[in-house]
């Protein structure tokens, strides 16, 4: 322990870079986890955090909401669908609006009051209890969308009052209002006022007790041709970008996780290689190999250790310059990551514990060289 | 220089380790190269090959093609300011399409036009397309009907181009009265009357944005064609978050290569004081280590891209990876550039090496 440590302490600039290279290394992890975290919360976290159960898009839309219509007659076949205790329109569309002094994108859900749709993450405020009202993303409250802020929709369009906030509901990385289904319409209307008719994107359903929303969604896709009835957590894992941003990100992270531990598994053998000589003296005079690997895992841990408080900072440094995805900074990932690190570079370190093993005693007396 | 190259034909195994973390490093920035350019050129195509000097949208869109609205008299105003040369409307809507004989349904970007793109014709017969070549991997032929949207709108393809995709969708190029027959057809709450397009590509001279800007009063926002490229949603960010990553693997690869070479030094210490005593220079001993750091860089290099191509053939259809030569280039030069600078982390240990220690050194 002691050795190691002072060892450490003699050999700053050796080891100062190796806990650089894996600092550098544990920081792109944890910064890509939470990007990844952050980019899918903000692409669907207004999904997610609404109270439908099962979200009905045309067929056509290829789970995507901005692409999708519900025709009339398809609504009223959903509604009358066994299992579906309530059917509710739900709107969603891309606005520009004045918000805190300047022209902003939002993305505006119109749902209807009471009904499913609505935001279920309200963390200040209430819910809007008729048009012009809307319950804004709280992550925006800064930037024009906090309670009592008007907002108006551009050009000149229906000015909606925020009087609530709801956690995690962005979509679209974009600033996201709840507001009732009237308000949706005027909105649409405003941005486009050759519209010949404002349908729902979707249709929000609630199901009766005693059966899942799995199965009402079976019995929908089975009875109403041209929808897609998906549930909540299937509409969010098939919004486009989610899978393919999922995917990107798990193999660059599993190509991050391999390559750390290689390269601190590198080190640790090219160091163990060059103190052959002095391992097998302390061999000689009688040092237990144990001690001697106890030594190099002490090193091992503090190499991680080291790296993993200077990636916390550059991460905490680095999460301020992504403040729009509302990533916060986070013990808990940190030290899970540094705990995964260190499981994987101990393992790497295997090899240098074996040559460690493998070194004989007797090399240092007979002056037959060193085998390591 | 026989020496470097010597020591690794005989003692391969010493450059193994570190040339398996670079080319997982290597593998890393391409991989990540790819999914940049694999974004940026899917997203891109369709504004990147209009063959126009600037774009008008209307003032409240914020360069949003599916919010703006530009209407006949605002068309005429921008056909006469100054420098103007050729308008041509355009616009975008984003649907599903079947495609004969496959069950899944295609992601299209009808784009109408005026102005032929690059690779695009002048526009067609109503109900006619040419397609985007990215199509092709979703089953579309020359000569399919498409249906196109809820409305099930027909469409004809009748040839294909390449790279001119839209948010990652295959652009269908149609005439303007074609789209604005999908359009209306199949998104009512975004419908157009006669003569209304999203947006203008205007060919011309001058200071473009400024005069087209002023000609209309402040009714719409002109960019050029390179600001109308980085204003698609998301094009900017991608770029920044990639190449931050891409930025900051560099740098870990320099640190392996520097932490990887500074050791073989220390280890060699004792050689080159022996080397150095029979007249080695130090700018030979250097010229050495580098030119093995080149050459575990460029074997690192050859594994890194075989995995990167690999996994981006396992991978097709379900990440938007695209590799291109020039980022196989820029990968390169990368990585070699980190591997020298890297090893000239040992320069100054090479030098501090005093031949005298070579005598009566155990080492």
């Amino acid at each position: 322990m002691f050795l190691a440590l002072k060892e450490m302490r003699r050999a700053k600039l050796r080891f100062g870079l190796l806990a650089g290279a894996v600092g550098l290394l544990v920081f792109l992890i944890l910064f890509q986890q939470a990007l990844l975290g952050g980019l899918v919360t903000q692409f669907i976290g207004a999904l997610k955090n609404q109270s439908g159960e099962v979200l009905v898009y045309n067929g056509q839309a290829r789970k995507n909401l901005e692409g999708s219509i519900v025709l009339p007659d398809q609504a009223a076949a959903v509604a009358a669908v066994d299992g579906v205790a309530v059917a509710a329109p739900l709107g969603e569309a891309t606005f520009t609006v004045t918000a805190g002094g300047g022209d902003e994108d939002a993305v505006i859900f119109g749902f209807e009051l009471g009904q499913p749709g609505q935001p279920t993450t309200l963390v200040a405020g209430r819910l809007p209890r008729g048009p012009n009202e809307a319950v804004a993303s709280e992550k925006d409250r800064d930037a024009g969308f906090g309670i009592g802020d008007v907002v108006q929709v551009q050009p000149d369009g229906v000015r909606i009052t925020v009087v609530g906030l709801a956690r995690d509901t962005n979509y679209s990385v974009a600033p996201v209002l709840f507001v009732d289904f009237s308000t949706y319409e005027s909105a649409k209307r405003t941005r486009n006022p050759d519209a010949t008719a404002i349908l729902p994107s979707a249709i929000a359903i609630t199901v009766d007790d005693g059966v899942t929303p799995a199965e009402v969604a079976t019995r929908i896709n089975a009875s109403v041709p041209g929808v897609q009835a998906l549930t909540r957590q299937e509409a969010v894992d098939g919004s486009p970008g989610v899978a393919s941003v999922r995917s990107s990100f798990g193999i660059i992270l599993a190509l991050f996780y391999l390559v750390v531990p290689l390269v601190t598994g590198l080190f640790f053998l090219i160091v163990t290689f060059q103190k052959a000589p002095a391992l097998t003296l302390l061999r000689a005079i009688g040092s237990p190999a144990k001690v001697l690997v106890r030594s190099l895992l002490v090193q091992v841990a503090a190499v991680v250790l080291l790296g993993s408080v200077l990636a916390f900072g550059l991460y905490a440094a680095a999460l301020q310059g992504v403040k729009n995805l509302g990533v916060r900074v986070e013990i808990l990932p940190v030290v899970l990551t540094a705990l995964v690190v260190l499981a994987l570079a101990l393992l790497t370190s295997l090899v240098a514990i074996r040559r460690v093993l493998r070194l004989d005693p007797l090399a240092a007396t007979t002056g037959a060289g060193v085998q390591v | 220089m026989k020496l470097p190259l010597r020591e690794l034909r005989r003692r391969p195994a010493q450059f193994v380790v570190a040339t398996i973390v670079l080319a997982f490093l290597t593998t890393l920035l391409l991989f990540l190269g790819g999914l940049l350019d694999g974004l940026y050129l899917g997203s891109t195509g369709a504004i990147r090959a209009q063959q126009a000097d600037a774009v008008v949208y209307s003032a409240n869109a914020r360069d949003s093609f599916l919010r703006s609205r530009i209407t006949p008299d605002v068309r005429r105003e921008v056909e006469a300011a100054a420098g103007v040369d050729a308008v041509g409307g355009i616009g975008f809507v984003l649907l599903g399409a079947q495609v004969p004989g496959e069950s899944k349904l295609a992601d299209v970007a009808v784009a109408g036009y005026e102005l032929a793109p690059s690779g695009v014709s002048a526009p067609g017969a109503d109900g006619t397309a040419v397609a985007d070549s990215r199509l092709r991997a979703q089953g579309v032929s020359t000569g399919d009907r498409l249906l196109v949207g809820p409305a099930e709108t027909p469409i004809t393809v009748v040839g294909f181009v390449d790279d001119t995709g839209y948010l990652l969708q295959g652009s269908l190029w149609v005439n303007l009265a074609t789209w604005r027959e999908v359009q209306n057809a199949n998104r009512p709450d975004a419908a157009v009357t006669a003569g209304v397009v999203q947006a203008l590509v205007v060919r011309g001279t001058g200071d473009l944005p400024q005069a087209i800007d002023a000609a209309t009063g402040g009714a719409t926002r002109t960019l050029s064609r390179a600001d109308a490229v980085l204003s698609l949603p998301g094009v900017k960010q991608q770029s920044d978050t990639f190449n931050q990553i891409i930025s900051s693997t560099l740098v870990v690869a320099l640190a392996v290569v520097g932490l990887f070479f500074s050791l073989l030094t220390i280890e060699r210490t004792g050689l080159y004081g022996v080397l150095k005593a029979i007249g080695a220079s130090s700018r030979r001993l250097f010229a050495g280590v580098v030119l093995q750091a080149l050459i575990v860089a460029a074997l690192a290099f050859a594994i890194g891209s075989t995995l990167a191509v690999a996994a981006s053939a396992a991978l097709a259809g379900k990440v938007p990876l695209q590799l291109t030569p020039e980022r196989f280039v820029l990968t390169l030069t990368g990585v070699i550039v980190a591997a020298v600078v890297g090893s000239a982390i040992s320069l100054r240990r090479v030098m501090r090496i005093d031949p005298a220690s070579a005598i009566g050194s155990a080492s």
